[in-house]
């Protein structure tokens, strides 16, 4: 079986609060399966579901094929996590957090410590207590903490949370790197979805705690609406021209003239010739394709809009 | 075993930088001071007017005779109050430090199992406050030697400090439902509230004689003298308190193992 990650109609209710509901998804290995959503949407129960923190009102989670359940300790040996804003013993430096994660992970090789602190780049903050680190480095800590025993398989809660575009850039190179070079299956959840799809292979869309599309990274270019805008020195006179060619015009705020059809996207060449020809040139034609965060937002609308 | 092993020991590392530690071995060094000190006022009637309030105080409580024997049994009473409370503390901190600083979901998809982490904190806490009891008795008896009280035998230092050893230690068993409180309730504001209501609860049914039924004021009866109307211990005073720590136990592991961890 390649499923690493397998939930079937998993559920969560909290009385009348539907957190989860029927969620089916499943994570192959080598996968970065993003797992997207707005705050609320049902990330994190998932995410502690799947960590066996919550248990599930019904349905089943299975990682590895196992199904999951609070003290299945073989089942944790291999999988890293963080959930939601990392957190460590604020009084205990970074070296001493990491130095209880390894014992209770059974490491017996304490290089551990100082191979994850270089990895994540630590190496100045070694000796400062967990209180005292930035919001970006107690990210880094959350994240040596879930890699310092090499897992298998990682699920992660908004990891790039508090880190600077540089640590963002970082930590996507190494999560890419451990997916593609070691064949770590990867779980990771956020609600920027520009951000997930620069390297999740896949992509799960959750709202109001339903999965509402499952998208292939390469396909989300397919699936973005395009849109051409045009601009005349007569836009009253192109809008009726168009029109009677049998085209959808619309005008926008910004007083340009909007065709959504097909044709005139893919061929806006014929669009400026039949303008040239009815002595009405265009001043500006451009095909504009909606960025990730627009198409994120429609779909969620689609299922029942943003709350 | 190498697992409980592993799981002692992290607990002992969240401690050992905090000063919580300190704090409590301070607080039960200062209770026998102030102890000594009322009963050295005990001894020189003519401070009393000078100390104002502690004078006062002193000259209130009767603290029977300024001898060894009045005043071992005076700080085993006061140990069971300020065992509830300490020792209370004490668990409400190892227990609930996890949630409010919440570093709780760090521990919990680990390969050790949760109830190993639970059964190390409570061995923390039992060490912990074992400590607290040596240091109280032992500040005890050196603040009684430097105000010199009388009537010294090993007879009475022996009889005294195995009932001080058995209240202590009753008081510790009722550290578990403390525990399982932290736990639910998330934090410490919750199982001090209940400390400080057992607190209450043990004065008031020690009033009107249900103290050997209340679990929180059996330890603190074990000290009260023979033939004293009313707060006897009786065979079913252990079983209520055995009762009370086993299940305080048992829900804070179930609570552990079952509940949600949101």
């Amino acid at each position: 079986m390649n499923d690493i990650i397998r939930t079937e109609n998993l559920t969560k209710h909290y009385g009348d609060v539907h957190a989860v509901s029927d969620l089916s998804i499943n994570v192959r290995k080598g996968e970065i399966y993003g797992f997207l959503g707005l705050n609320g949407a049902g990330k994190t129960t998932t995410i502690r579901m799947l960590l066996g923190m919550i248990r599930p009102t019904s349905g089943t989670a299975f990682i590895k094929g196992i199904k999951v359940y609070a003290d299945n300790t073989e089942l944790w040996k291999s999988i890293g996590s963080l959930v939601e804003i990392p957190y460590s013993y604020p009084e205990l430096t970074v070296r001493e957090n990491l130095e209880i994660i390894r014992r209770l992970r059974f490491l017996p090789d304490k290089s551990s410590i100082d191979q994850i602190i270089d990895q994540l780049q630590l190496g100045p903050y070694t000796n400062r207590k967990a209180k005292n680190l930035s919001l970006g480095n107690a990210q880094r800590l959350g994240l040596a903490k879930a890699l310092i025993h090499h897992p298998e398989i990682l699920v992660l809660d908004e990891p790039t949370n508090g880190l600077d575009p540089a640590g963002i850039f970082e930590i996507r190179e190494m999560l890419s790197d451990l997916a593609i070079n070691h064949g770590v299956s990867i779980f990771i959840s956020s609600h920027i979805l520009g951000e997930i799809s620069r390297f999740a292979t896949r992509i799960g869309i959750i709202h109001q705690g339903k999965l509402i599309q499952e998208v292939n990274t390469n396909d989300l270019d397919k699936l973005s609406r395009k849109r051409l805008l045009i601009n005349s020195n007569n836009i009253n006179a192109a809008s009726l021209i168009l029109s009677q060619k049998g085209f959808t015009v619309n005008e926008t705020n910004d007083g340009f003239l909007e065709i959504k059809d097909e044709e005139a996207i893919t061929r806006p060449d014929r669009i400026a010739t039949l303008l040239v020809n009815a002595s009405c040139p265009p001043t500006l034609l451009q095909v504009e394709e909606e960025d990730l965060e627009t198409y994120f937002l429609r779909t969620i609308e689609m299922s029942g809009g943003v709350k | 075993m190498r697992r409980l092993q592993a799981t002692i020991l992290a607990e002992c590392m969240k401690l050992h930088r905090s000063k919580i530690l300190w704090i409590t071995i301070l607080f039960f060094a200062f209770i026998p001071f102030m102890m000594s000190l009322m009963f050295f006022i005990q001894k020189h009637p003519e401070l009393a007017a000078k100390l104002g309030m502690i004078g006062t105080k002193a000259t209130i409580i009767r603290l029977g005779k300024a001898d060894w024997s009045s005043y071992l049994g005076f700080l085993t009473q006061v140990m069971a109050a300020v065992g509830l409370i300490g020792f209370g503390f004490v668990t409400s901190w190892v227990f609930g430090r996890e949630f409010a600083d919440h570093t709780l979901k760090d521990i919990l998809a680990l390969p050790v199992k949760r109830s190993f982490i639970v059964i190390s904190k409570f061995i923390l806490v039992t060490f912990w406050c074992v400590l607290l009891i040596l240091v109280f008795w032992l500040f005890g008896f050196i603040f009684g030697k430097i105000i010199d009280i009388s009537g010294w035998t090993n007879d009475i230092i022996i009889e005294y400090s195995i009932t001080y050893a058995q209240t202590s230690l009753l008081t510790i068993l009722l550290c578990t439902p403390i525990a399982f409180l932290a736990s639910y309730g998330r934090g410490y504001l919750l199982p001090m509230g209940f400390v400080i209501l057992t607190l209450l609860m043990a004065n008031f049914t020690g009033l009107v004689g249900l103290g050997p039924y209340f679990p929180w004021a059996i330890p603190g009866l074990l000290s009260v003298p023979d033939g004293t109307e009313g707060l006897q211990l009786v065979f079913v005073s252990y079983l209520i308190l055995a009762f009370t720590s086993i299940s305080g136990y048992a829900a804070t592991v179930v609570w552990w193992r079952f509940a949600d961890q949101k």
